[in-house]
């Protein structure tokens, strides 16, 4: 836990991270992205930290060695487990069950940035509003940092519709901010 | 993108997704001890001495019961209990966990600075974090068990200014 904190917060980019560097690094460089990944394809918090664990174990004893950007195959694994774990069905009601008996969806997005927190607060609101379809294109483009290629690759679309996704979000977005200011 | 687009593209690009939550890190520890090859040290003997006397303890606690189990009880002599009689055949077949790996992973350190021992003296405070991992196997038939203790260690070092 140490250690983790003592990584300087400007380093988080993935060619900084050398290839056989201890775990921690990766997940406090990939962690929060990820949660944040899981979070679109899970019904609580506590689902995305089930899914962003079982992702980054196998990511991590299988598949760190492999070709290709590690947030990519990170994404992928995490997609996959949320799916495994949708399907889990008795689990899922369990996981409902509790979602619907504590406010654990409005756990925070984003930590508290700059410019203030009822801005960080608008604009997770803001985001949650989205259709879904649009929201998981805009994370793995913003926080992700996946290109249009990758996303489309992940979501089984084309290019041109994830960027068209990526567009109608963005818009969305700002009208739905353009609200909330006019509002209050 | 108009402008006002990329300007909230930038805005979004600023905020940070909260750092998952300490559990989710021991948690993921945890999964990753064994397999980890950071600062490993195999057969410490110390910890040799402590676990095995506690497995021992631990096996007799568990066994002491069906070994002073009467095969003629008084209240149903026709049904003995299916639980001790599981046990015992485990017991007379020879089938026996045996440790075969002791290990530690030091997952963090924390250098606290210097501090003063009571008698004035000055010394430098150090914080490590281990995951202690024993494994046992049954050679007859491969089942192995596995045990992870989180273990926090507290090193003070006396230091001399010269």
């Amino acid at each position: 836990m140490t250690l983790i904190r003592q990584i300087h917060p400007n380093s988080e980019r993935m060619e900084d991270v050398p290839k056989n560097d201890f775990w921690q690094k990766w997940f406090q460089l990939y962690g929060p992205r990820l949660l944040l990944c899981a979070r679109q394809w899970t019904r609580s918090a506590s689902d995305a930290e089930d899914v962003v664990q079982e992702a980054f174990v196998r990511f991590w004893r299988h598949q760190r060695g492999l070709p290709g950007e590690p947030m990519a195959l990170l994404v992928t694994s995490v997609r996959r487990a949320a799916l495994d774990l949708a399907r889990r069905d008795g689990r899922r009601a369990l996981r409902e069950e509790r979602a619907r008996n504590g406010p654990e969806d409005q756990v925070a997005l984003f930590e508290n940035p700059f410019a203030g927190e009822e801005r960080r607060v608008a604009i997770e609101d803001a985001l949650r509003r989205l259709p879904s379809e649009q929201r998981e294109v805009l994370v793995l483009k913003i926080w992700g940092e996946l290109t249009f290629e990758q996303i489309a690759a992940e979501l089984s679309l084309s290019p041109n519709t994830a960027a068209a996704r990526y567009r109608y979000a963005l818009a969305a977005l700002r009208h739905e901010l353009a609200a909330a200011d006019c509002h209050g | 993108m108009d402008d006002e687009l990329q300007q909230l593209e930038a805005e979004l690009k600023r905020l940070r997704p909260v750092a998952p939550s300490p559990e989710l890190f021991r948690r993921v520890t945890s999964d990753l001890a064994p397999a980890s090859r950071c600062e490993r040290r195999a057969n410490i003997p110390w910890l040799w001495a402590a676990v095995l006397p506690a497995a021992a303890a631990a096996v007799a606690i568990i066994f002491l019961p069906i070994a002073r189990h009467d095969p003629t009880p008084q209240i149903e002599p026709a049904t003995p209990p299916k639980v001790a009689a599981t046990a015992a055949t485990v017991m007379t077949s020879g089938e026996v966990l045996k440790p075969v790996a002791v290990e530690n992973v030091l997952y963090s350190a924390q250098d606290e600075g210097l501090v003063t021992l009571d008698d004035g003296t000055p010394a430098r405070r150090e914080r490590l974090n281990y995951v202690d991992t024993i494994t046992w196997k049954n050679p007859r038939t491969n089942a192995s068990l596995t045990w992870q203790v989180p273990r926090e260690e507290v090193r003070v070092v006396p230091v001399s200014f010269q």
